[in-house]
């Protein structure tokens, strides 16, 4: 064992292996994973729990500012909570208000209902009638200001040019006017909605995040200026088996299990290593026993 | 919502104490930006390191690559320029190139006619204006995702000796931290935002957490303004623990009157 | 300078003293605002055709990607106004080639997270063992499995999120409020003028 270890040996190979192996692993782990699910067993968490519980109050009729903060890079992280939250819009039958934060946003409707088509045809919910996109309206926080204020002089038609007037907008004035905002973002303009419309108008707000953004909203969420927040793809994932609706975050879940659990292990291997070599040689060249 | 301590009817209900603080940060900073005596701000360890580290390239024949941030004009853009000017102060003396990637948001347009300013200047200061070349400085794209790469490649080719991430990076700051690990490029970078911070300080060597970065900026600009700004928040930093621990105290004598204060 | 000034007085003012006119006034120019900043993308495209044009005339280092990049500039812009953003090469172009490549820059994170999660996590003295424990903790539950096996792991790991991780993120809204807050008085009081195009010296 000390001869392994003054020679470095496998201790040396555990605490200096190339990246390229990590890599590697990983890679063909996930891969696996999301080609050959096993349907593992996931546990639920509290915020998702109150993330359903919250969407919940919702009745039929209520109308809701869906803020889609995200790029198509970070719907992809956000997409099983996208669409379980939208499914449960829909099967409410509450109208809404989608706006976007990043100009990617104008090809995220097309992606997102047609992930929806079969509720769509379901629930009979028709763009115009159940729910207008008002399009690409934050591009900084003078336009979220300006838009909270004055709901119809910022908006006067959709993302295709038609007119809102008519549809379910005239009753917003101002965003006070709003039951409710789901916001989805990767951390483009929810801050700006935070200051100019929750804390203006204490209207309440339900986040949908990226992973390395939810401590950053813990802190809102514990001020009680987000109500609920669900945290990336493992959120959503819960929240599909909640409603009862297995999409893209379960199928997932496989991969980040496994994807969690080959990161620990290398932890664990270079720890090893670094007990192992590391440790001892430093220990060596700084009292030069061999 | 906890209920104010009192309210004056039509004048900042519910924000009295808010316009408070603000004026007091005004009248604070308007204050100590007009001292002739400079506020004491200590030396930030990663100062050190970058010197040591831009002499290191200097001695290996390799360049520095230095960025300061995608953002606009923002508070961690300007220490992220102070922080450029003195890493360009160095290598125009070292005779050192300087490669600054520039760009990552729509806002980069901006300040890129800053900092390019501010890199030539340092050159022309340092008695070297010849070796200022604009070239060094390319504008990627003003798109996140299109920067990172352009940056990333930039890595791999140039294998600079160090590479210096200040100002305000986002998601694209993991990225380029590896890779210049993976280039055995010595890298210090500053995180600004809690998301990056953990990512960043595994992948650094150096990392300047949070305050430390414009405080970097203020040490080395010597300017009164950024000074100040570092004062005032510190100030209200122990404003800030002072209101908690009373707050802590009075919450558990069964007293809610910190919070009122602050609903007032 | 005035006009900044009139401009933050115009919308800090109806923040703390609401008044009907005033509160009109406010939101008319954050819309204002919000237009100009619309039209600064026109300013962004002239520029970059200028520099584009300097790069391909010069002939200097890379300059046929400048080529590639105005002709899809043009492209984009062109099929965006003449076909609609819905419809066409406009579609075609962000859910192909766009969306492709930003979905693969971001998805890299992962690997390079890990890699460098698997580098630093090692107990070198007692804080990082200590920090080693709890990122265990916390990766553990991130794992969806642990969760279903051992319900236990999400208290130890909220635990630790909602008071080291949140008080971390308090300090920091905190501070950076601040800077933000004393940044705008610098840019009132004329400290800081970069942002609005003049150097040092300039008037």
């Amino acid at each position: 064992m000390n001869r392994m270890a003054d020679e470095g040996g496998i201790y040396k190979k555990m605490a200096t292996y190339d990246k390229r192996w990590v890599y590697l692993a990983l890679f063909v782990i996930v891969l696996y994973s999301l080609i050959r699910p096993i349907g593992m067993p996931i546990g639920i968490s509290a915020q998702t729990k109150a993330y359903k519980a919250e969407l919940d109050t919702l009745q039929e009729g209520d109308i809701v500012f869906d803020t889609w903060n995200m790029e198509f890079s970070g719907y992809m992280e956000l997409k099983p909570g996208v669409l379980a939250t939208h499914q449960m819009f829909i099967e409410k039958g509450v109208k809404l208000c989608i706006a976007f934060g990043h100009y990617e946003g104008v090809a995220l409707p097309t992606e997102v209902f047609k992930q929806l088509r079969t509720w769509l045809d379901d629930y009979d919910y028709t763009e115009g009638e159940d729910y207008v996109i008002i399009g690409y309206v934050f591009p900084n926080e003078a336009a979220v200001a300006a838009l909270a204020g004055d709901f119809h002089s910022n908006v006067r038609v959709d993302w295709k040019g038609q007119s809102i007037e008519g549809t379910f907008l005239d009753e917003i004035q101002n965003a006070g006017d709003f039951d409710m905002i789901s916001d989805y973002t990767t951390g483009l303009a929810t801050t700006f909605i935070i200051r100019h419309i929750v804390l203006e108008y204490d209207t309440p707000m339900v986040v949908n995040s990226i992973g390395v953004s939810v401590p950053g909203h813990l802190a809102n969420l514990d001020a009680g200026l987000i109500t609920a927040l669900l945290a990336s793809t493992r959120g959503g994932a819960e929240l599909e088996y909640l409603i009862n609706s297995p999409g893209p975050g379960l199928k997932s879940m496989d991969a980040f299990t496994f994807g969690h659990y080959s990161l620990i292990i290398f932890i664990i291997i270079g720890n090893i290593g670094h007990y192992g070599w590391t440790r001892r040689s430093e220990y060596k060249d700084r009292t030069g026993i061999r | 919502m906890t209920n104010a301590l009192f309210t004056i009817p039509g004048f900042a209900e519910g924000r009295l104490i808010g316009l408070l603080l603000l004026i007091l940060i005004f009248v604070l900073a308007i204050n100590f930006m007009g001292q002739a005596k400079l506020p004491y701000i200590r030396r930030v360890p990663a100062l050190d390191a970058i010197e040591d580290a831009v002499g290191r390239s200097t001695e290996m024949g390799k360049p520095v690559v230095c960025s300061y941030g995608c953002g606009g004009f923002d508070y961690w853009t300007i220490a992220g320029l102070s922080i450029l000017g003195y890493v360009a102060k160095i290598c125009a003396e070292t005779d050192t190139r300087l490669i600054v990637p520039t760009g990552g948001s729509s806002d980069s347009y901006i300040v890129r006619e800053a900092a390019v300013d501010l890199v030539r200047n340092a050159y022309t200061a340092a008695g070297k204006p010849e070796a200022f070349n604009e070239d060094d400085m390319p504008f990627l794209s003003g798109e996140q995702y299109a920067y990172t790469p352009g940056y990333v490649g930039i890595l791999v080719r140039e294998k600079p000796g160090t590479t210096i991430m200040t100002g305000s990076h986002w998601s694209e700051a993991m990225n380029i931290a590896e890779m210049a690990n993976g280039v055995d490029s010595i890298t210090i970078t500053a995180g600004c935002y809690t998301s990056n911070m953990a990512a960043l300080a595994c992948a650094s060597d150096y990392i300047m957490l949070g305050e430390e970065q414009p405080a970097a900026g203020a040490y080395l600009s010597r300017d009164p303004a950024q000074m100040a700004s570092i004062r005032v928040q510190d100030i209200y930093k122990f404003i800030a623990i002072g209101t908690i621990l009373v707050g802590l105290i009075a919450v558990n004598l069964g007293s809610d009157i910190i919070n009122r204060l602050l609903s007032t | 300078m005035t006009v900044l000034i009139v401009s933050f007085l115009l919308v800090f003012v109806p923040y703390f003293i609401p008044w009907g006119p005033l509160d009109w006034l406010s939101g008319k120019l954050m819309t204002i605002a919000a237009v100009t900043n619309a039209f600064t993308i026109v300013i962004a495209v002239y520029s970059q055709f200028r520099r584009s044009g300097r790069f391909i005339n010069e002939r200097r280092k890379g300059w046929v990607y400048h080529i590639y990049l105005l002709a899809l500039l043009a492209i984009m812009t062109l099929s965006g106004f003449i076909f609609g953003q819905h419809v066409g090469v406009y579609e075609w172009l962000l859910l192909a080639v766009v969306t492709p490549l930003s979905s693969v820059i971001y998805g890299i994170l992962a690997f390079y997270m890990s890699s460098a999660g698997a580098r630093a996590f090692r107990a070198r003295s007692p804080q990082a063992a200590l920090l080693l424990v709890a990122g265990f903790v916390v990766l553990m539950y991130q794992a969806p499995l642990t969760g279903a096996f051992f319900p236990g792991i999400e208290g130890m790991a909220t635990y630790l999120t909602d008071t080291f991780g949140m008080s971390v993120s308090r300090m920091f809204s905190i501070s950076v409020s601040i800077g933000a807050i004393v940044l705008g008085v610098r840019m009132l009081t004329g400290k800081e003028v970069a942002f609005l195009g003049f150097g040092e010296g300039d008037e």
